[in-house]
């Protein structure tokens, strides 16, 4: 989070000094000429290095389409119409309110590229695209590594659990995470015990997970390393009972099959696994954890931490970063925070405070966030209608640096200029370019151009969308263009 | 066909030639000269990333101190590969002996920095930065870029980054000027689509407003320009194999495929300057007996293809490849039989002009810092210091803003 705002704040002085001006300037409607036919298409009135993007936001259906591709993942013409004909505040209550929609079984659970396929169709059918969005921003705050899993079905019961709890409070939360066997074994609880505390989990919980650097000791994360310790992972069938987990039989790749294939049938019959404290594994003893002392478990390090005052701040920060402004303001840091505090950690306050400020409806917020390539993805799948494009998507998120469950550190995702580089620019011009090829009927390019775009589109990108004759052609000048990889 | 940094790529070489030369320069001055290039010396960085445990890589086999403190994870004397009769090397690093009893290794013991950060983040942007006051904006390698001091600066890869997908946090600079190219691999590096394909996206990516704008342009051009330079240069076939013994366990990044591609930009872009290669994974909490041994014998089998094409190719005293990693790890194992984060740890410079042997010292296992943890006797920005001076001939002031110990690298003229 921290390079990614650092490497821009020099392009960001430039970009907010021309804001004033470009806003005040509004939108120019040029008349290009399409295949015989005449069609408006608005430009962007302030282009070039240094130039913004000219700011649609004073307009209803602008605000509904810049909200549902932050709160959501982007929308069909016909998703937008219906968004666009609520009151802004009545379509926040909507989204925020939007009941999660359990992630289906994938086929094969112990493979978590069967989970992510699933997911991706998921991310771009559910109406409840609100849920679906926190699930994704969860995956990257509280992350994991499908590595550490070693196959067993726990990627996809964590993405459930991000999904059922992601708009509840932040205690149910960290607890939930606090015993997820994915998270226990991508930051080694799951053989932490009294005589040989592991100190991954403890280390990260504070620094990344609530608090960051500054707000804890080194003793703290050993002390808290030992309150977290001796929690074990159980199976446990559909009526609550203790679960045989079968062994494999040999380390062969027949065997290995074999016990993989078992373990799929077990989670569809549904087997979970879930964290809980072995009193014997965990540490009795006294620990002085964030100034409290006792014989403290992981509960007791979880309320230590949520009484903290930089914990609101942190996620806060966090949550901003992501869903509003690259830079928050102290001020609006400071608010959102101070809400979402008082609220007692309810993430409906938080989310509905964010989507509710006039900063986030700003000119600096118009285009202001780089879509990761999970969301370019997902957005080209809706803009398009093609859900289908899913099992492709798993394969070529590698190229833009965007493997689901498969984070390049315990920080998760990258924002922003963090997604920018020479080879995956390609890659995403590669993934526009196989999906308009791909046959079957694309939609109207021309309404695109004003759903999808708000009809802000820069000089070089109108040219270029005008110069193109046939429909994939001007879909590919529409999903290679820079403006659709912003929201 | 002008490429589309052009413009950039004259300015900075007409800068190039108004500079004095370092009389360090003109000993590497070879027959690409003539494309204005004096110096065709490359910096290869090998990150390992995660915090790879010291010493159980460069280890002090003869201390009584270290068995006690890893009953379980310790490698005993008879499996070291030994350097001399205090410390050696991990016995998955057959490879790297051999190359350092041909005197192509320097090993530098004990590097660190003052008043260590535990954090992963916090110590990769202390070594990223090369600022342990976390204050700098620009990555180390990035402010080197920014300072013009490489003669094919503007050239497309002056600066890569190979079999990677995202820019090295080292490389970034908020000058537009220093472009890296990312390169995860050639077969993907090209716009689909053909000509028009091309067409339309130098027409979609010139003048980008907004705060990504330049930011954009600059990866696309940088791109494009990059494809144009390799259709044009000369091939490239392997002479050495670079598949991996054994499994590797628990790495994101083809390390040998990275290596093999930096390879490939050594041999036909004559304008290389600066590559990135990474391999994460030492993060051992858990299981580091057989997480570490995959992964080092896999830098291991890659590293020894790499030098092996290098000399084959003749072009081994035209590279150094030096390793690093954000932090070492708990003196004492910690009954997952892994170790936790830690301090100090061995950096190692690799190459044909590199003059071999051990440097700094080994860190005393009972006199340590916050509580069991490595003291360092080398500042890592010694060993920059040493690079960028010594062996890229460039002024390090500007990039390290003062003036450090010297780590004691040579290499031969």
């Amino acid at each position: 989070m921290s390079t990614s705002a650092l490497r821009l704040s020099r392009r960001q002085a430039l970009g907010l000094a021309a804001a004033g001006a470009a806003g005040a300037a509004g939108l120019r409607l040029v008349t290009l000429h399409l295949g015989g036919a005449t069609a408006p298409v608005a430009s962007a009135s302030a282009a070039g290095p240094g130039g913004a993007w000219a700011n649609p936001l004073g307009d209803a259906r602008a605000q509904a389409a810049h909200l549902l591709r932050r709160a959501g993942f982007g929308y069909t013409p016909a998703e937008l119409d219906a968004a666009a004909s609520m009151a802004y505040a009545d379509l926040v209550d909507a989204l925020v309110n939007q009941k999660p929609d359990p992630l289906p079984l994938p086929a094969r659970p112990t493979d978590y590229r069967s989970v992510v396929q699933t997911w991706y169709a998921h991310m771009a059918t559910t109406t409840s695209q609100f849920p679906e969005r926190m699930t994704l921003f969860l995956h990257g705050h509280f992350t994991s590594d499908y590595r550490k899993a070693n196959r067993q079905p726990y990627v996809h019961q964590q993405n459930q659990t991000y999904r059922s709890l992601g708009l509840t409070d932040l205690r149910s939360l960290l607890r939930a995470v606090t015993y997820d066997p994915l998270m226990m074994a991508y930051l080694d609880l799951t053989r932490s015990s009294a005589t040989a505390p592991n100190e991954n989990y403890s280390r990260e919980l504070m620094e990344l997970y609530t608090m960051g650097v500054g707000n804890y000791s080194e003793a703290d994360v050993r002390e808290g390393a030992r309150a977290l310790s001796g929690i074990r992972v159980k199976a446990v069938d559909a009526n609550g009972n203790t679960a045989q987990i079968p062994r494999p039989t040999s380390r062969t790749a027949a065997a290995l099959s074999q016990y993989y294939a078992q373990l799929d049938q077990l989670a569809q019959q549904g087997v979970v696994f879930k964290g809980v404290v072995s009193p014997r594994q965990h540490d009795q003893g006294t620990k002085t954890y964030l100034g409290r002392t006792g014989n403290l478990g992981p509960d007791d390090v979880i309320d230590a931490i949520l009484a903290k005052d930089a914990t609101a701040t942190f996620i806060a920060g966090k949550t901003l970063t992501y869903f509003s402004l690259m830079q928050p303001s102290n001020d609006y840091l400071n608010r959102v925070a101070t809400a979402f505090r008082g609220s007692g950690y309810d993430m409906k306050t938080l989310m509905r405070t964010i989507f509710l400020s006039d900063e986030f409806r700003s000119g600096a917020a118009y285009r202001g966030l780089v879509r990761s390539p999970a969301d370019y993805m997902v957005a080209t799948m809706r803009a398009l209608g093609q859900p289908d494009l899913a099992a492709m998507a798993v394969t070529a998120g590698q190229g833009m640096d965007q493997v689901l469950y498969d984070p390049p550190t315990v920080a998760g995702w990258p924002l922003n200029g963090g997604w920018v580089s020479s080879s995956a620019w390609l890659a995403r011009l590669g993934f526009a370019q196989t999906v308009v090829n791909r046959g079957g009927s694309l939609p109207d390019p021309v309404t695109a151009v004003q759903t999808q775009l708000d009809g802000v589109v820069g000089a070089d990108t109108a040219r270029v969308f005008n110069a193109s004759q046939t429909a994939s052609d001007r879909w590919y000048a529409l999903l290679a263009s820079p403006e659709f990889h912003l929201k | 066909m002008f490429s589309r940094r052009d413009f950039l790529a004259a300015g900075l070489y007409s800068t190039a030639a108004g500079l004095i030369v370092p009389p360090v320069l003109a000993k590497g001055v070879l027959a690409a000269a003539n494309d204005g290039i004096h110096n065709d010396r490359v910096l290869l960085v090998l990150q390992l990333g995660g915090g790879n445990d010291g010493l159980n890589t460069v280890i002090p086999f003869a201390d009584g101190a270290y068995h006690d403190a890893r009953p379980t994870i310790g490698i005993t004397p008879d499996k070291v590969l030994k350097l001399d009769a205090q410390v050696g090397l991990h016995p998955a690093l057959t490879g790297l002996k051999a190359l350092y009893d041909a005197g192509h290794v320097a090993i530098v013991q004990g590097v660190g920095y003052p008043t260590p950060t535990y954090s992963h983040f916090e110590a990769l942007h202390v070594w990223e930065y090369a600022d342990p006051a976390r204050r700098a904006t620009d990555g180390w390698l990035g402010r080197l870029l920014a300072s013009q001091q490489l003669d094919t600066q503007g050239h497309p890869f002056a600066c890569c980054a190979a079999g990677e997908a995202s820019e090295p946090t080292e490389l970034r600079s908020q000058n537009l000027g220093a472009q890296v190219s990312v390169i995860d691999s050639l077969q993907s590096y090209r716009i689909q689509g053909g000509q028009g394909r091309e067409l339309a996206v130098t027409n979609l990516y010139r003048k980008t407003p907004g705060l990504y704008g330049a930011l954009f342009d600059s990866a696309v051009a940088t791109a494009q320009d990059g494809i144009a330079a390799l259709q044009k240069s000369s091939s490239y076939t392997p002479a050495a194999s670079y598949e991996p013994r054994g499994v590797v366990y628990g790495s994101k990044v083809d390390l040998a495929s990275a290596l093999q591609l930096a390879a490939q930009i050594i041999v036909t872009q004559p304008a290389a300057k600066i590559i990135h290669v990474v391999l994460g994974g030492f993060d051992t909490h858990q299981q580091q007996d057989v997480r570490q041994q995959s992964l080092l014998a896999y830098v291991d089998t890659a590293v020894s293809a790499f030098m092996q094409d290098m000399t084959a190719h003749g072009v081994d005293k035209r590279v150094t490849l030096f390793t690093w990693s954000e932090f070492g790890r708990r003196v004492k194992e910690n009954g997952s039989t892994g170790t936790d984060h830690g301090a100090a740890s061995p950096m190692f410079v690799i190459g044909g002009a590199v003059k071999g042997g051990l440097l700094g010292r080994q860190s005393s296992l009972t006199q340590t810092v916050d509580s069991g943890n490595l003291a360092y006797s080398v500042d890592f920005r010694s060993v920059y210091q040493s690079l960028l001076r010594d062996w890229l001939g460039a002024d390090p002031k500007p990039v390290l803003g003062q003036t450090f110990a010297e780590s004691g690298l040579s290499w031969v003229a």
